[in-house]
C-alpha cells in the first residue's frame, strides 16, 4: 500500500493523462470547450501534486527524516512534471491560447509516468545530500529545465506553423496555432526564463560541491553535461540577437537544447554509466 | 523576419574597425575574425560538441584499464590527442583561449561605443530619426512653447522619467529614458565569465588538493599532496578529538562527523564539529569530512578482578597480541564473535601461564560474572569491542574560490538584466505650428519586449496629453 503522497502522485499523472487526451481531442475536434476542460485538468493537476509535495515532505518529517522532496530520481522527476505544468499554465494564461497543451502537457504526462515506474519511497538521506545548496541547486535546475521542455514543446508548434504557413493553407488543427511569429517569439521567451535558472543551478550545484568536497568544478559527466546544455543556449541566444537567427534555425536550436538536457539529467544516469563500466 | 520581441541587432553597434578596412589589412583581417559573433558561436559549439567526449570515454583511469577495452593503435591515438585527460588538454585549453580572447576583443570593440552612446544620447528628435523610430505620434495643442515644455516635462517625470530639456533654433525636445543598465547587462555576463576563468586560474596556480587521515586523538600538520608527489606542511595543526558515525533507525549512515581543533604554536585557536557538508576553514585552508576508517584492528577490553571482586584494572587486547600480566601470565584474545551461541557478543581468550597447559575459554559481554566459575585467581570479563578510528579529511586551499563566486554573481546578475531591463527612450519634439499651436511630436523605442513598451508609451502620451493644466485650457471653465 502506497503512502499518501504517492497517491496523490499518482492521481496527478491520470489527471494529466486525462488533459493530454482532451487538449489533443481538442485540437482534432476543434471544440474549444474541450481545451477549456483541459486547462481546469491542469489547475486540478496543479493542486494535487502540489498538496502531494506538501505532504510527502511531512511525511519525512512524520518519519524522523524531515527533508525537502527533492532529493531522489522519483523527486526530481515530479518536481519536474510540477513545474512545466505551471510553467505551462502560466504561458496559456499569458497568451490566452490554449493550443499549446498538446505539446506541452504531454511532457509532463510521459515524466510521470517514468516516475511510476521508479521507487517511490521516501528514503532518508546520506550525509553528502544535507546541504541546503543542494535544495537550492534542484529547485533551479528544474525550474529551468521546464522552461526548455515548454520551449522545445513551442518550437515543434513553431516547425508545424511555418510549414503551413508557407504553403499558404489554413486547414486542420495547425490553423488553430497562434500565429509562427507569436510562437517564435514564445520559443525564446521560455529560454530567456530557463537560462538564469540553469545558471544558478550551475552555480548552486558547483557552490555545494565546493562545500562537500572542496572542488567546484570537476569535469564529472553530469557537470559537463550542464555545461553543454548551458553551452547549446548560449550559442542560441547569441545566433539570434546578433546574426538574426529566428524561426526555424531558432526553433531547431530550441529543439537541440532540450535534447542535450534530457541528456544531461536522465541520459547521464541511465546510458553514460553503462559506458563508463567498460563492461566489468 | 521581424519578431515581436528583442530587437538588439537593429541597434547592435556597427563595428568601428570597418573604417580602417583599407588602412592595415592583415591585422584588419585579424582583428575583425576575433571580433566577430560568427566566430564566438562557433567556439561555442565546438566546445559544447568536444566536452561531450570526455563525458563518453572515462577519464583519468590507469592506463590498463583502457587497454583492456580499445585496440592498440585506438589506444596510441586517443593518448596522443590526450583524450584521456581531455579537458586539461592543450587543444581544449587553446579552445578556452580563444574563447576568451574572442570575448576580450569583442568587448574591446563595442563597449566604447555603448559607453558614448549611453553617455551623450541623443537628445534631439530630428526627422531622419522620427522615420526610423517604431512608435511616435503626432498632435496640437494650444498654447506657448514654454508653457506645454514645463507641463509635459512635469507629467513625463510623474509617469516615466524626468527628462532632458534641449533647446535648437526655437524647437524644445524632450527626452527622457529608463533602463540604461539594460545595455551594460551582456558586459557584466562576459565579464563575470572571464573572472570566473581567473579565479580558476589563481586556484590552480596558488591553492592545492591534498588529504590527510587522523587518528581520533592524534594531531596532523604535513599533508600529501593527490598522488603522493607533494608535501605540504601546514604552519598549524589540526587535532582530531574524536570521529563518529551516526546511522538512522534503519542503520542507513545519517551523519560522519569529525570534533576538530587548531592548535597553533602549541595553543588551541579553533575547535568546530566537521560534517559531510560543513567544514572546518582555518587562514585559507579548508578541511572536508571525506572518509573515516579503523586505525589498525579493533581492540578487546577485558576488566580484570580478583577473586574477591576487587578490581584489577584492565586489558586491551588487540588480535592475537599478547599481553603479559606480571605474577601471572600471558593473556591473549583470538577470536570475537558478535553473537556467540545466541548469547550476544564474545571473546575467546587463551591464558597461558608458567608450566601449565593454556586455558582457552569464551567470556561473554552479557555476563561478567561468567569466568568466577574457573575459580582462578583472576578473573577476566568482556566490556566489548572498540576500534579506534581515523578521521579522512579532504584538504583544499583555492585563494582563487570567492573570485569564482564573484564572477558567478556578475555573470547571472548580468544576464538578469540583459534580459528582463528594456532601455525605454522617449522623445517630445515641440515645435512652432500654424494658427497659433504648438506641433508636438513624440517618439519611442526599447531595446527589448516591445509590445510591453507599446502599451507604456500609449499611457506615458495617454498622462502626458491628459495633463490637468491642458484639460483646463482646452476647456475653460
Ligand atoms: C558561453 C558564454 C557566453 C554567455 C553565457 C554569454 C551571454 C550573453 C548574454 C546573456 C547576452 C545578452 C543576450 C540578450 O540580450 O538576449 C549576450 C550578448 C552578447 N554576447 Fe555573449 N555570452 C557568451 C559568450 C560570448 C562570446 C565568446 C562573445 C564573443 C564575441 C559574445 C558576444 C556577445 C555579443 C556581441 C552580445 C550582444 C551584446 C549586445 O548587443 O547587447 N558572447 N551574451
Amino acid at each position: 500500500m502506497n503512502t499518501l503522497n504517492v497517491q496523490l502522485f499518482d492521481l496527478t499523472t491520470l489527471l494529466f493523462g486525462g488533459a493530454t487526451g482532451t487538449y489533443i481531442a481538442a485540437m482534432y475536434g476543434k471544440k474549444e470547450t474541450l481545451a477549456r476542460i483541459g486547462t481546469w485538468i491542469c489547475v486540478a493537476a496543479a493542486i494535487v501534486s502540489t498538496a502531494a509535495l506538501v505532504v510527502r515532505w511531512v511525511e519525512s518529517y512524520k518519519m524522523g527524516i524531515g527533508r525537502i522532496p527533492v532529493t531522489n530520481l522519483y523527486e526530481s522527476l515530479v518536481f519536474f512534471a510540477w513545474s512545466v505544468n505551471l510553467f505551462y499554465l502560466f504561458v496559456e494564461w499569458k497568451y490566452k491560447n490554449r493550443a499549446f497543451g498538446a505539446f506541452v502537457i504531454p511532457i509532463a504526462f510521459l515524466t510521470m509516468l517514468f516516475a511510476f515506474t521508479n521507487e517511490s519511497g521516501i528514503q532518508p538521506l546520506v550525509p553528502a545530500l544535507q546541504s541546503y545548496w543542494l535544495h537550492a541547486h534542484v529547485i533551479t535546475c528544474f525550474v529551468g529545465y521546464a522552461a526548455f521542455a515548454v520551449s522545445a514543446g513551442v518550437a515543434v508548434m513553431y516547425l508545424l506553423k511555418a510549414r503551413q504557413e508557407e504553403a499558404r493553407t489554413t486547414e486542420g488543427i495547425i490553423a488553430r496555432f497562434p500565429s509562427s511569429k507569436v510562437l517564435d517569439d514564445l520559443v525564446y521567451r521560455s529560454i530567456i526564463w530557463g537560462f538564469p535558472f540553469l545558471t544558478a543551478g550551475i552555480i548552486t550545484g558547483a557552490a555545494w560541491a565546493n562545500y562537500a568536497w572542496g572542488t567546484y568544478w570537476s569535469w564529472d559527466p553530469k557537470e559537463t553535461w550542464s555545461l553543454i546544455v548551458w553551452l547549446v543556449y548560449a550559442a542560441f541566444l547569441h545566433a539570434r540577437i546578433t546574426r538574426g537567427w529566428h524561426g526555424t534555425r531558432a526553433a531547431i536550436l530550441s529543439i537541440a537544447g532540450f535534447l542535450a538536457t534530457i541528456m544531461c539529467y536522465l541520459g547521464v544516469n541511465l546510458v553514460l554509466s553503462g559506458l563508463h563500466s567498460y563492461g566489468s | 523576419m521581424e519578431t515581436v520581441s528583442e530587437v538588439r541587432t537593429e541597434h547592435a553597434p556597427v563595428s568601428a574597425t570597418t573604417e580602417r578596412v583599407h588602412a592595415k589589412p592583415f591585422a584588419t583581417v585579424v582583428w575583425n575574425f576575433l571580433i566577430s559573433v560568427k566566430l564566438a558561436i562557433w567556439v561555442i559549439i565546438v566546445l559544447a560538441v568536444t566536452s561531450i567526449l570526455g563525458t563518453v570515454i572515462e577519464q583519468n583511469q590507469p592506463p590498463e584499464k583502457y587497454r583492456q577495452v580499445y585496440e592498440d593503435w585506438a589506444y596510441n591515438l586517443m593518448d596522443r590527442i590526450n583524450l584521456f585527460d581531455m579537458y586539461h588538454s592543450w587543444w581544449f585549453l587553446l579552445l578556452l583561449c580563444l574563447f576568451t580572447l574572442n570575448l576580450t576583443c569583442c568587448t574591446i570593440d563595442r563597449l566604447p561605443r555603448v559607453i558614448r552612446t549611453v553617455r551623450k544620447p541623443k537628445l534631439t528628435l530630428d526627422d531622419a530619426m522620427e522615420k526610423s523610430l517604431p512608435l511616435t505620434e503626432r498632435w496640437k495643442s494650444k498654447g506657448d512653447i514654454p508653457r506645454r515644455m514645463e507641463d509635459y516635462k512635469a507629467a513625463l517625470a510623474r509617469v516615466f522619467a524626468a527628462p532632458k530639456v534641449t533647446e535648437a533654433d526655437g524647437v524644445v525636445h524632450l527626452y527622457a529614458e529608463k533602463g540604461v543598465s539594460s545595455r551594460f547587462g551582456a558586459y557584466a555576463t562576459h565579464a563575470g565569465i572571464v573572472i570566473v576563468f581567473i579565479g580558476a586560474i589563481i586556484g590552480n596556480v596558488f591553492g592545492y588538493k591534498s588529504y590527510v587521515n587522523i587518528p581520533d586523538g592524534k594531531e596532523a600538520s604535513h599533508l600529501d599532496a593527490r598522488g603522493g608527489k607533494e608535501h605540504i606542511d601546514l604552519p598549524f595543526s589540526v587535532r582530531n578529538n574524536r570521529f563518529w558515525v551516526e546511522t538512522y533507525p534503519s542503520g542507513q549512515p545519517k551523519k560522519y562527523a569529525s570534533d576538530l581543533s587548531v592548535i597553533e604554536s602549541g595553543r588551541e585557536v579553533l575547535r568546530k564539529t566537521i560534517t559531510v557538508n560543513d567544514p572546518l576553514v582555518y587562514k585559507g585552508v579548508w578541511f572536508y569530512q571525506s572518509s573515516y576508517g579503523q586505525e589498525g584492528g579493533a581492540t578487546a577490553q577485558v576488566a580484570v578482578s580478583r577473586q574477591d571482586g576487587t578490581p584489577g584494572g584492565n586489558l586491551s587486547l588487540a588480535p592475537n597480541e599478547p599481553v603479559r600480566i606480571d605474577g601471572y601470565g600471558v593473556v591473549r584474545g583470538v577470536n570475537y564473535e558478535q553473537n556467540f551461541q545466541g548469547k550476544g557478543p564474545a571473546l575467546q581468550v587463551v591464558i597461558e601461564k608458567p608450566g601449565q597447559p593454556a586455558a582457552d575459554l569464551w567470556i561473554l559481554q552479557g555476563q561478567p560474572d561468567l569466568d568466577r566459575r574457573r575459580n582462578d585467581s583472576l578473573v577476566f570479563s568482556f566490556g566489548g569491542l572498540t576500534a579506534k578510528m581515523y578521521t579522512g579529511l579532504q584538504v583544499a586551499k583555492d585563494p582563487g574560490v570567492n573570485v569564482v563566486w564573484l564572477g558567478c554573481l556578475l555573470l547571472t546578475e548580468g544576464m538578469m538584466i540583459s534580459f528582463f531591463v528594456s532601455h525605454r527612450r522617449i522623445w517630445i519634439r515641440l515645435a512652432e505650428g500654424p494658427h497659433g499651436k504648438v506641433e508636438v511630436t513624440a517618439a519611442g523605442s526599447a531595446n527589448r519586449n516591445r509590445p510591453a513598451f507599446e502599451k507604456t508609451f500609449a499611457s506615458v502620451l495617454a498622462e502626458v496629453r491628459k495633463d490637468p493644466s491642458n484639460t483646463e485650457k482646452e476647456n475653460p471653465a
